[in-house]
This record gives structure tokens, C-alpha cells and sequence, in this order.
């Protein structure tokens, strides 16, 4: 991909992109992870922190990395590339940790490099497609960019769809 | 009355002003009981004063509200002060059933205000409000309360004085109160009802499919006697005595009647149908009966043979029952009252400086200052300044450290409030089970002013009700039973808290028969919870089978307490605030239970342990000891257990590394330590790499997000460590659970 900014490690929450809820529409933070550029509305990010020493806690699926300490409020990371099942990658100074907020609880998503906040009008996005392959439920449409691509993902469903998955497998087994 | 904007400040504020009063007036209507107990005149200064405080306190009410046209509240204040103007001029001399009215009186108030919060007036509480008004005009006018018949002779002559009105009350001619004629009381009713039998229907149909779930049928067990409560509380025979047999029908299931369990669900589930058909009487304004409730009950007691007394039983103690949901429903009025109160102590009669603070803003405060103290710590311990000679630089540090520490002191000390507003509010308990129990007793209160963490203190409320309750019914015996055991009439109950080592203490003693040993293992028994005759067992041992959920030895079943569904419940809540419950008792001197609880739920005392390269908090609360042991010390039994011999006894050892997936340094239990910790009575030894040391730890809970995904099991929160790292807490009932499910497994 052409556009990528690898300096641009932390995004000033300050900044008019979070100010006002009209300015969030269709604005997109992507990222990258394996040779894909992914998207995820603006509007569930809170800020994007680099890497750092994250606590292990038992018993968690492998995609929860652990949680971190920002700034006094322990939150979880989940690794994104863990969560899509692609091989694991060793951390570098390029790893970044976008912090996403939904329904009051904060998650950080931990991705190979951020790129940019980018403006992708409902008209560009197409629907998903219909993929029987797991990871096709997470995403919410295609957006375009000229001749790029980035892959929107729908933050909820990443979060949350496999607990419904065993749920309902649980429920079935009973 | 129409609340603008304004208007809902001032009414805002007046709600905490009269819940602040009430506080004051429950302790003083008490005062009045001695009268009646002969231990002071009417005439003495003591009861002239208490009258006068009450009488102020009531005049303040009625001053408040009649400002904001608030008339029901008005009013019920206005008779009250008649009556006690009346008891002031000694023309009707103080009665019981004075005291339960000005008691009711408290409670009416607190209901408005609860309704008030919520709807800016106070007209849906009209219809009390007359039936108050009409039993203090009865008492007022001569007429005795049903309540009063026969409690006091000498009270009726003096009341016999004339007819008194007071101008401007208009009274209301109907009989007294029916719960089942009060709109709004029916509507919630209903509603609960409604939604009881929805959960009961789904559980029971749950239940035909998995007969052998214990969890389930405890939640069902406790849906119907929650119904049964509420049918109760309504006054409603019918459907109270098939709930009743329902209850005592499951619970023998429960306790493993052989039965085709899915054939009882059945039946169940059909009187579920004749429920629903009394809940449509009732609101269609019926009166409630189930049509053939003889052939509904009939198949049911065939289940357990049941014998007609313990049907009668339930009809017997019907109004009991209705009288402890009302006393039931006050318990939690006070909760949300306490929610409100300021740090505000009985003692504490002196007007403080106080200002109201959210307890948000509280809280986010507290946190600030806790990332304050990380922060501070990663600047004084900065690698960057490693190995520099700074002088001044050190000098403002420690002057820095300090002063932290001091507002950090600070604010976890705003956070503590006396005991006091907790146990006051046992006075009113005691004062209504005496009552009911007919049974002296006398509530000593001591070391009142300790103070602890409000959200801790909240949880105690639930727990001290129960044992206070316990106490009552099962430890105190009646005044003959006392008399002929050569102890004086009026039984003890002391309620005492005190600072120790960092945490509380709060004792509930009684002077009561005592804790049965052998009445407890005999019902152990015969639930299947011990193999043997038990004499084996140790005292703490038989004490500690108490606390087993679905465990009662009262012999006969009330609805207050006694379904064994109390001390489990007990353990349960203090465990949530990390505190613990020990009994100790001698037969025919009194039992003595003991809640210790951490002074505050945001800091613990913790140990840091190392296992290869991770680090743990362990509460030090749960430590015995810590140990090197010898190689010789460890038996491994032939399911591969390890057991360790620590002096005379055998303990099992838990490996953190096998838990938690680690590599430790060592493998070999010699080579590292063991950390001996209690939990639920019950000793294991953690294996782990070194012992760090010891640390006041600020416990952050791990995130939702964790808990809702995962299967975290003996983590019991986080905290942030000096550099920064998250560390986790290790929860040690849970790691002491586990070694049991692991030796369950092995077997």
C-alpha cells in the first residue's frame, strides 16, 4: 500500500476529528494487518498507544492477549491477527494498540500499523460478502478509496461474536 | 402540587432534609418502649424529653412539607403530633400500639419520600396516608387498636377520654387498611406475581429436561417461596397454601424424595395456570380464591404424604408473614436512605460542618489520586535519573512522596462512615421481632463509632439482618424456657464493632441455648453432607456445615428464618466484600458470631509472590504461614496429590505454575516455597518461586469485557504496580475450590 504512515503512532484525541459527532461520520481509522487494510469507524476510537508490557490472565481464549495499564484503568488487548486466525507476528515498533470504546467498556485491539483516518462516503462501501468463512461475519462492508480497498469491520462483532457462538453451542450440547 | 424546575431542587433537598429527621425519630420512639417495659414513669425527664424531640421532629416534618403542599405527609405528621401532645400532657399514657402507630408514622413518611423522588408529589400516597390518619383518630377519639387489644389494659381506661378531632382532617370512614383495596399496592403486586411465575414456568420447564440440576431447583425453590411471600403479603389463602405445599413438596425433592421429578414439574406446572387465573381475579377486582384448591393440594401431599399440620401451620402464621414483608420492605427504604445520609452518627448529635458529595466525584477523586501515586513513583524511580547524584532533586522527592501519602490517607478516609446508621436500624429489627416472637430482649450496642468504607458497610446490611434475625428465633429462648434455665428473663443480644489489625470486626453475641452439635450432624446426616457419625469432626468443622446452602435445623419451618437458606446467603455476601464469618459457641451460654471485614474494598494487604516470571498479590488476610519445605515432608498419594506435613496435619499443595501455565524456576517443591492459605475453614499450600514482599495494594476489577469472555477462575481483581504493570490478585477461595473439584476428580 502507498499510504502509510508509520510515524503516526499517536492520534491527539484533541484533535476536531473527535470533536464533533457530524465530523465522525464515515470516517474510517484503517489499519493494517498481514497485507489487508482494515477500517473500523472513527466514532469507537478513543486513541491509539504504542505497544507495551501487557499482564497474561489464565484462561482467556488466545486472541486476549491480557490487559494493560492506561493511565490507571486496567483495560483487555485482544490481538487482532489472533482473532482472525492469521499467524502470529513478533511485536514491533510499528505495533500499535487502538483503544476502542463500545458501550462504556474499553478494549484494545492491537494491530500490525495504523495508517490514517480516512473519509469513505456510504456510497463507496459496498455490502459484505457472503462468506461462509468465520471472519466474514465480522466484516460490515467494503469501503473504496480510489482503487484501494479496506475492509470495514464491524468493532461488536469482534468483540463479542464468538461468546455468542460457544453460547449458543453450549446451549445446544445441553 | 406542580414541580417546575425549581421546584425540584427544593423538593430534593427536603427529601434529604426529613429522611435526615426520621433517622433522628426512630431512636427516640424507641426511648418511649421503656415506658411500657416499666422501666421509666411517663412522667420521668427521660421519656418527657424524648416525647418533646419527637414531637419537634414530627413538627419539622409537617412545617417542611406543608410548605410544599405536600398533604398527605402533612397530615399523618399532624395527627401524629396530637397523639403525642396528648401523650406529652399525660391524658393517655404511651401503650405499645402508640409506639407501633408513630413507627408506622416513620415508615408512611419514608414511603413519600421514596415516592416523591420519583414523582415530585406525593398524591399516590393518599390512600395510606387515611388509613394512618384513621388509626391514630381511632386511638385519638378513645377507640383501641385491633393491635392493641389485650396488650395493655391500664392504656384503654386512659384512652377512654373523649372523642378528639383535630380541625381540618377530613376522616375517612372506611375500615382499616386492606392491601388488596390499595390500587398502587395491587398494581405491584401483580406485576411481580406475574413476573415470579414467568421465571418459576421457565425454570420448571428447564427442570424437565435436567431433573438433576441442584442449582435450578434451589432458584425455584426460592422463586416459589418469594411468591408465596408476596400472596402472603396480599392476604391471599388459597394461593399461599398450594405455593406452601409446592415448597415444602420441592424442597423434599430437594433433599432427595424419590420422585419422577419431571412428573412433579407437571403437576406444577399446571397450578401454575390456576396462579395466573387468581392473579386475573385479583385484577379484576375478585377477591382471589383458586376454585378446587382441595384437589389441587390433594395430588401434591400424596407426592410426600404430607400431614395436614403443616398446612394449618402456614394458615396460622399467615398475618406473621404479611408483617415481615412490610418490615421486609422498610429494610430496604432505609438502604436508599442510607444511600442519601451523610456521615451522620446517632451520637453525633452536634451539628458538623458537612457538605454532600457525590459519590462519584468521590470515587473519581480516589482514582486520581491512586494513578497520582504510580506516577509519582515512575518519576522518582525513573531509569533516566538512574545513577545521578541529585540532591535538591531527592529533597523534593521525598517532601513529594509524603505529601502523597497524606492525601492519599485522606481520601480513602472520606470514603469511611460510622457503623452507627447500620446498626441503629437494628434497634427498629429487634424491637419489631421481640414483638412477634414474644420473647424479652434486650439490643446492647457498642463501639458504634467505627468507622468503614460505605460500599462495605452496604453489603453488611443484608448479612446483620440475618443473624440478628437468627439470633432472635433460634438462639434466644422464651422467657420460661430462660427462667427455668436459671437465666434472667430478658435475653442479650450485643451488637459490637471494633478496629482489628486493619480490618473490623463486627460481633453479634447472644446469651442464648447455644449452637446443638449434635442436632446439627444428625441434620447433616440426614441431607447426606457428612458420611459417619461425626464425632470426629472438630468443632469448627460441625460450625462451618452451617454455612452449606439448603442446610436448617429449626424444627419447625417458619417463614421468617429457618429453611436454611440464611447462613449460606450470609457467607455468600461477606465473601463478595472479601470478609469472613466465624461462629463460636457453648451450649446454654449463647452463640457468638463473628463478621470480619475489610476496612475498605479498594486497598488490601497483599503479599507479592513470583512464579517464573510473573507476579501475583496474595490478600494477606488468607496467609497462615510460608514454608521451605523438607523433601522429606511431601507424601505424593497414589492419584498423584502432593500433600506436605506442616507439623501434625497434611496439607494439599497447588501448584501456581500448573494453574496459571507458567515455567517456574523449580519444580522440585523443596527447592521453593510454600504459602499456606486459608479459605471457607480449609488449608492449601501454594507453590511458588519467591515471596517479594509485602504491599498495600489498590485493587482495580479486571474489565467486563475479561469476565463476560473468558473463564477466569481464582483472579479476583488487578492492580497497577509501582512501574506501571498490571499485576493480578489471586483469589484464594477460589484456588481452595479448585484443589477440591481436582480431588473430586482424582477420585
Amino acid at each position: 500500500m502507498t499510504r502509510m504512515n508509520a510515524s503516526q503512532n499517536t492520534l491527539d484525541p484533541d484533535d476536531d476529528l473527535f470533536d464533533d459527532e457530524d465530523t465522525q461520520k464515515d470516517k474510517y481509522l484503517t489499519f493494517r494487518i498481514a497485507n489487508e487494510d482494515y477500517g473500523i469507524a472513527i466514532a469507537n476510537v478513543t486513541e491509539i498507544i504504542g505497544i507495551q508490557s501487557i499482564t497474561e490472565i489464565p484462561e482467556m481464549p488466545d486472541y486476549i492477549k491480557g490487559v494493560i495499564n492506561l493511565r490507571g484503568k486496567v483495560i483487555p488487548v485482544m490481538d487482532v491477527r489472533n482473532r482472525f486466525k492469521l499467524p502470529a507476528r513478533e511485536y514491533d515498533e510499528r505495533t500499535c494498540i487502538i483503544v476502542a470504546e463500545i458501550d462504556g467498556t474499553s478494549v484494545g485491539l492491537v494491530v500490525d500499523t495504523v495508517n490514517e483516518v480516512a473519509d469513505i462516503p456510504e456510497d463507496q462501501v459496498e455490502p459484505p460478502p457472503k462468506s461462509k468463512h468465520k471472519g466474514g461475519s465480522y466484516i460490515q462492508g467494503i469501503g473504496k478509496i480510489g482503487k484501494e480497498v479496506k475492509i470495514l469491520l464491524d468493532i461488536n462483532k469482534i468483540l463479542y461474536e464468538e461468546e455468542l457462538e460457544t453460547l449458543s453451542e453450549a446451549a445446544q450440547g445441553v | 402540587m406542580h414541580a417546575s424546575a425549581e421546584n425540584v431542587e427544593i423538593i430534593h433537598e427536603f427529601s434529604i432534609e426529613v429522611r435526615d429527621l426520621l433517622e433522628q425519630l426512630e431512636p427516640s420512639i424507641l426511648e418511649l418502649e421503656k415506658v411500657c417495659n416499666n422501666e421509666l414513669a411517663q412522667e420521668s425527664p427521660e421519656i418527657k424529653e424524648a416525647l418533646n424531640n419527637i414531637f419537634r421532629l414530627f413538627h419539622s416534618v409537617k412545617g417542611s412539607s406543608g410548605f410544599l403542599q405536600l398533604n398527605n405527609i402533612t397530615e399523618t405528621a399532624h395527627v401524629a403530633e396530637s397523639l403525642l401532645d396528648r401523650l406529652r400532657s399525660g391524658t393517655l399514657n404511651i401503650v405499645p400500639a402508640h409506639i407501633d402507630l408513630l413507627c408506622s408514622a416513620c415508615d408512611f413518611t419514608h414511603e413519600s419520600l421514596d415516592y416523591l423522588d420519583k414523582h415530585l408529589d406525593d398524591e399516590g400516597m393518599a390512600d395510606k396516608a387515611r388509613g394512618l390518619i384513621d388509626s391514630f383518630q381511632k386511638i385519638l377519639s378513645g377507640e383501641a387498636l385491633p393491635a392493641a387489644t389485650g396488650s395493655d389494659e391500664k392504656g384503654r381506661e386512659n384512652e377512654a377520654e373523649g372523642p378528639f378531632s383535630s380541625p381540618g382532617i377530613s376522616i375517612d370512614l372506611e375500615q382499616e387498611p386492606d392491601n388488596l383495596k390499595n390500587p398502587k399496592i395491587v398494581e405491584f403486586f401483580l406485576q411481580e406475581a406475574n413476573e415470579l411465575l414467568q421465571t418459576i414456568e421457565q425454570d420448571l420447564l428447564l427442570w424437565i429436561k435436567t431433573p438433576d440440576d441442584k442449582e435450578l431447583m434451589n432458584r425455584l425453590f426460592g422463586n416459589i417461596h418469594s411468591f408465596k411471600g408476596n400472596c402472603g403479603f396480599m392476604n391471599l389463602a388459597d394461593p399461599e397454601r398450594l405455593s406452601h405445599t409446592m415448597e415444602t413438596l420441592l424442597e423434599a425433592v430437594i433433599n432427595g424424595l424419590e420422585v419422577d421429578r419431571s412428573d412433579v414439574a407437571d403437576l406444577m406446572l399446571g397450578h401454575l395456570t390456576a396462579f395466573r387465573e387468581v392473579l386475573d381475579d385479583i385484577a379484576a377486582g375478585g377477591p382471589g380464591r383458586i376454585i378446587g384448591l382441595e384437589e389441587r393440594l390433594a395430588p401434591i401431599q400424596e407426592f410426600i404424604q404430607l400431614e395436614e399440620a403443616a398446612g394449618a401451620q402456614s394458615e396460622e402464621q399467615q398475618p406473621k408473614l404479611g408483617e415481615i414483608l412490610v418490615e421486609e420492605g422498610i429494610v430496604s427504604q432505609e438502604e436508599l436512605q442510607s444511600a442519601l445520609e451523610s456521615q451522620k452518627s446517632r451520637g453525633a448529635h452536634i451539628k458538623k460542618q458537612d457538605i454532600r458529595v457525590s459519590l462519584e466525584k468521590l470515587d473519581t477523586l480516589i482514582n486520581i489520586i491512586g494513578e497520582l501515586v504510580i506516577a509519582e513513583n515512575m518519576l522518582i524511580n525513573n531509569p533516566d535519573l538512574a545513577g545521578l547524584e541529585l540532591e535538591n532533586f531527592s529533597r523534593a522527592a521525598q517532601q513529594m512522596n509524603k505529601l502523597v501519602n497524606e492525601l492519599q490517607e485522606m481520601a480513602t478516609s472520606i470514603r469511611l462512615i460510622p457503623v452507627s446508621g447500620v446498626f441503629s436500624r437494628m434497634n427498629r429489627l429487634v424491637h419489631d421481632l421481640a414483638r412477634k416472637s414474644k420473647k424479652k430482649i434486650d439490643l446492647q450496642i457498642s463501639g458504634e463509632s467505627t468507622e468503614v468504607d460505605k460500599s462495605v458497610i452496604e453489603n453488611v446490611v443484608d448479612p446483620l439482618t440475618h443473624l440478628i434475625r437468627n439470633a432472635v428465633d433460634h438462639g434466644l429462648e422464651s422467657p420460661e424456657e430462660r427462667i427455668a434455665a436459671g437465666k434472667p428473663e430478658t435475653g442479650v443480644i450485643r451488637l459490637s464493632a471494633r478496629h482489628e489489625e486493619g480490618d473490623v470486626l463486627i460481633l453479634i453475641q447472644d446469651d442464648g441455648r447455644g449452637l446443638n452439635r449434635e442436632k446439627i450432624i444428625a441434620t447433616a446426616k440426614k441431607r447426606g453432607m457428612i458420611d459417619g457419625d461425626g464425632s470426629l469432626l472438630s468443632d469448627t468443622q460441625v460450625h462451618n456445615l452451617l454455612f452449606r446452602p439448603g442446610f436448617s435445623t429449626a424444627e419447625k419451618i417458619t417463614e421468617v428464618s429457618g429453611r436454611g437458606v440464611g447462613m449460606d446467603v450470609v457467607l455468600q455476601n461477606l465473601k463478595n466484600i472479601r470478609g469472613n464469618v466465624q461462629l463460636q459457641s457453648n451450649p446454654g451460654e449463647g452463640t457468638t458470631v463473628m463478621l470480619l471485614i475489610p476496612l475498605t474494598m479498594a486497598i488490601v494487604d497483599g503479599m507479592m509472590i513470583r512464579v517464573g516470571k510473573s507476579l501475583f498479590i496474595v490478600p494477606i488476610l488468607s496467609i497462615r504461614e510460608s514454608i521451605s519445605p523438607a523433601a522429606d515432608a511431601v507424601t505424593v498419594t497414589p492419584d498423584g496429590h502432593e500433600l506436605v506435613r506442616i507439623r501434625e496435619h497434611l496439607y494439599p499443595v497447588v501448584r501456581l505454575h500448573t494453574v496459571y501455565d507458567l515455567s517456574p524456576d523449580n519444580y522440585e517443591l523443596d527447592k521453593g516455597i510454600l504459602v499456606v492459605v486459608e479459605a471457607q475453614g480449609r488449608n492449601v499450600c501454594l507453590f511458588v518461586d519467591e515471596i517479594v514482599g509485602q504491599q498495600q495494594t489498590v485493587i482495580k476489577g479486571l474489565s467486563d469485557f475479561i469476565i463476560k469472555t473468558g473463564n477466569v477462575r481464582g483472579v479476583s481483581g488487578c492492580t497497577i504496580l509501582g512501574d506501571g504493570s498490571v499485576c493480578l490478585i489471586l483469589d484464594t477461595h477460589a484456588l481452595v475450590e479448585m484443589d477440591k473439584t481436582a480431588e473430586m476428580h482424582a477420585r
